[in-house]
């Protein structure tokens, strides 16, 4: 409809809405919950569910990573208005953040979330590898030489 | 640097963990993702203000509060009088809000809020909020090492007294 | 956003039937989230039932004040002897068992007219923003299994509809699902007195099915009414508290055929209420500037594409080797060939006599 665009939803959306976290510390950071906003921050930029445009980038199963766009022609279409398309987890980093690449800059969906999308991705890879475990703490000084005398 | 493993295992036999140091502390002194290179934190004031004459009765809190008084001499700025609060004191933006380490505390109380902060491990780390139980402590520190999320209270109310 | 005059029509099962409505004249009204948010403020002051403290609290005692020259503070006291309570302050909101402050009384204005342009105004608003999509999310509905927006539903769907598990049966068909569940996730013991009040519970909204009394019947509103969070409407009665709850706009609406049909008559038969219009034909900005009439008449950009910065910040060219090169060239010279690091040959000479002379004359 012509009387609602991307911008009049942001001003309406921007001060409250249901993914916006608020906190008080950090002076007053936001964040949002947005699955299509690639950094989490609440801004016009990144705030997927607003702009007819939007990108989204989360974990799928079994390490696989999901690219979520939305569909231009479907904006009032929820459940058909979205593309999904997985990146399986056997797929090597580099060639999976050239196909973001490819997908949103090349194409010229939405040129200007290539790095986010791209660095987003990279992060969710990263998540995604089997955690190190802690290596144990070095004893120093008193609680080394205590540790030393009971094992002798 | 210790010498390599095969060069201290003879000599102090038993090199099993301490009975002292239970898993759960190991799992949690974890050197955390270091936070983005950033310019010196000064703090021009590291006092904090305090009231005046709280120091005199016990029944003026020390919480400050700004002098009204048309005589007031810490608030007409007289010398040796205490200082008062000011713009002045601030720190430079781009270290306000932040903890030595660099990153800024953002509260959270479940694996949600971790999950935020995925973008975001350089600026900000995690500080679980009091009322959270140990057992939905153990979640989110489990996910803030996944997404190599600093927790700034990671050891509260999971470690067991040793 | 491309004009959207025709909405698809589902069956029960979710899949279009391929019938379609026209989209009802009220949903390109003006989405004003400020009228709606006061005119909700207004209307949601309605159904306050008055409340105050005894008009007595605190008052019944006869205490008098002392006055002054007892060295007393000048608050009436009880009087008489005998009891603790003499000569005990009374009255004041300082006091224990005084009254309170401003005693609240029953004449408070507790109901606000709003006029009915104004309730009508916010009511399209309200209804034009529960056709966006992005604002049903906003809001916190979880549509995103919902075919479309605005869902309307074919009539004949909902004769069945009268009995409550059919009725979830045929909201999970179209993809009111999750918003069902959400909802009853969500039901927690209320915070504060309300508690005893008949307010024990808080939970989230919804959907909120309109209906057409004529058409459709009154059946469907007892399938509905025990699915928490479900809320039903006759489309002649249309009320803004459902349609933006807490002044918020984009509620999840689910028309019934008939209903979205109906609803324009409805509005025409509104007497003297014309559809609000948009002061803005095209509210989508970029469209706007980069369109040929406005570009057409823009002024060309001064300037180079990069501007050059006023002042910089002075480098130290001893620190800083490509400063260091701008001002001496010759330095790279000096740096390749190790110029500084030749040491002066044999021993350094004296200074001539007379040179000490001539520095002095």
């Amino acid at each position: 409809m012509s009387n609602v665009s991307a911008d009049l939803i942001w001003e309406v959306v921007r001060s409250q809405n249901a993914f916006l976290v608020k906190r008080k510390n950090s002076g007053g950071v936001q964040f949002s919950r947005d699955p299509l906003n690639l950094t989490n921050l609440h801004s016009r930029k990144y705030a997927g569910f607003v702009n007819d445009k939007a990108v989204g980038v989360v974990a799928g199963e079994n390490g696989a990573i999901q690219v979520i766009s939305k569909k231009v022609s479907a904006a009032n279409k929820p459940a058909s208005g979205v593309t999904i398309s997985t990146i399986g987890a056997s797929k090597a980093n580099r060639k999976t953040y050239k196909s973001i690449a490819k997908q949103l800059a090349k194409s010229g969906y939405r040129a200007d979330l290539r790095q986010a999308a791209v660095a987003r991705a990279s992060a969710l890879r990263a998540s995604q590898r089997p955690v190190k475990p802690t290596p144990e703490p070095k004893l120093r000084g008193n609680a080394a030489k205590k540790a030393a005398e009971k094992s002798e | 640097m210790l010498p390599p493993k095969e060069f201290y295992l003879p000599v102090c036999v038993p090199i099993s963990t301490p009975a002292h140091c239970p898993p759960s502390i190991r799992q949690n002194t974890v050197k955390m993702v270091a936070a983005k290179k950033h310019v010196p934190i000064v703090k021009k004031r590291t006092k904090r203000f305090t009231r005046h004459q709280s120091d005199r009765f016990m029944r003026v809190d020390s919480a400050w509060r700004k002098p009204k008084g048309i005589d007031n001499r810490v608030r007409r700025r007289f010398k040796s009088n205490l200082a008062m609060p000011s713009i002045g004191y601030g720190s430079n933006k781009k270290t306000r809000h932040m903890m030595p380490s660099g990153h800024k505390a953002f509260l959270v109380s479940n694996v949600r809020d971790v999950e935020l902060l995925l973008m975001h491990n350089k600026t900000f780390a995690a500080e679980i909020a009091h009322n959270v139980s140990s057992r939905k402590r153990i979640d989110i520190i489990a996910r803030a090492k996944q997404l190599a999320v600093k927790v700034t209270n990671a050891k509260a109310k999971v470690t067991t007294e040793v | 956003m491309a004009s959207r005059p025709t909405v698809t029509v589902l069956g029960a099962d979710g899949k279009a039937t391929g019938a379609t409505e026209v989209l009802p004249k009220v949903f390109s009204a003006p989405i004003r989230p400020d009228i709606v948010k006061h005119v909700h403020t207004g209307m949601a002051k309605n159904k306050r039932q008055p409340y105050s403290v005894s008009e007595k609290a605190g008052h019944q005692t006869s205490a008098e004040s002392w006055g002054t020259g007892r060295a007393v503070a000048r608050i009436p006291r009880v009087s008489g002897g005998g009891t603790h309570r003499a000569g005990q302050a009374a009255f004041g909101n300082m006091c224990r068992s005084g009254r309170m402050f401003a005693p609240t009384k029953i004449w408070r204005k507790w109901h606000v007219k709003v006029n009915q342009g104004q309730k009508r105004f916010a009511t399209a608003s309200a209804l034009a923003a529960s056709a966006v999509a992005p604002l049903l999310m906003a809001r916190g509905h979880q549509v995103s299994t919902v075919p479309e927006v605005p869902l309307v539903i074919e009539s004949s769907a909902f004769a069945v509809a009268s009995k409550t598990a059919s009725a979830v049966g045929l909201l999970k068909a179209v993809g009111a699902g999750p918003d069902l569940d959400k909802v009853r996730a969500s039901k927690k013991l209320r915070a504060g007195k309300g508690k005893l009040r008949g307010r024990r519970h808080r939970q989230r909204r919804g959907p909120l099915v309109v209906y057409s009394a004529t058409t459709d019947g009154k059946d469907l509103v007892q399938g509905f009414r025990n699915i928490p969070g479900v809320e039903t409407s006759p489309v002649d009665a249309l009320n803004l508290l459902q349609l933006a709850p807490g002044g918020h706009l984009g509620r999840f609406v689910i028309w019934t055929s008939a209903a979205i049909k109906e609803l324009d008559s409805v509005y025409e038969s509104k007497k003297g209420f014309f559809l609000p219009s948009n002061v803005v034909a095209n509210a989508d900005l970029t469209r706007l500037i980069n369109s040929s009439e406005i570009q057409s008449v823009l002024r060309a950009p001064k300037g180079e594409a990069k501007t050059k910065r006023g002042h910089v910040q002075k480098k130290n060219p001893l620190r800083n080797t490509q400063v260091l090169l701008r001002l001496n060239p010759y330095a790279a010279t000096f740096k390749k060939e190790k110029l500084g690091e030749i040491k002066a040959e044999g021993k350094p000479t004296r200074v001539p006599a007379d040179f000490l002379g001539q520095l002095k004359e």
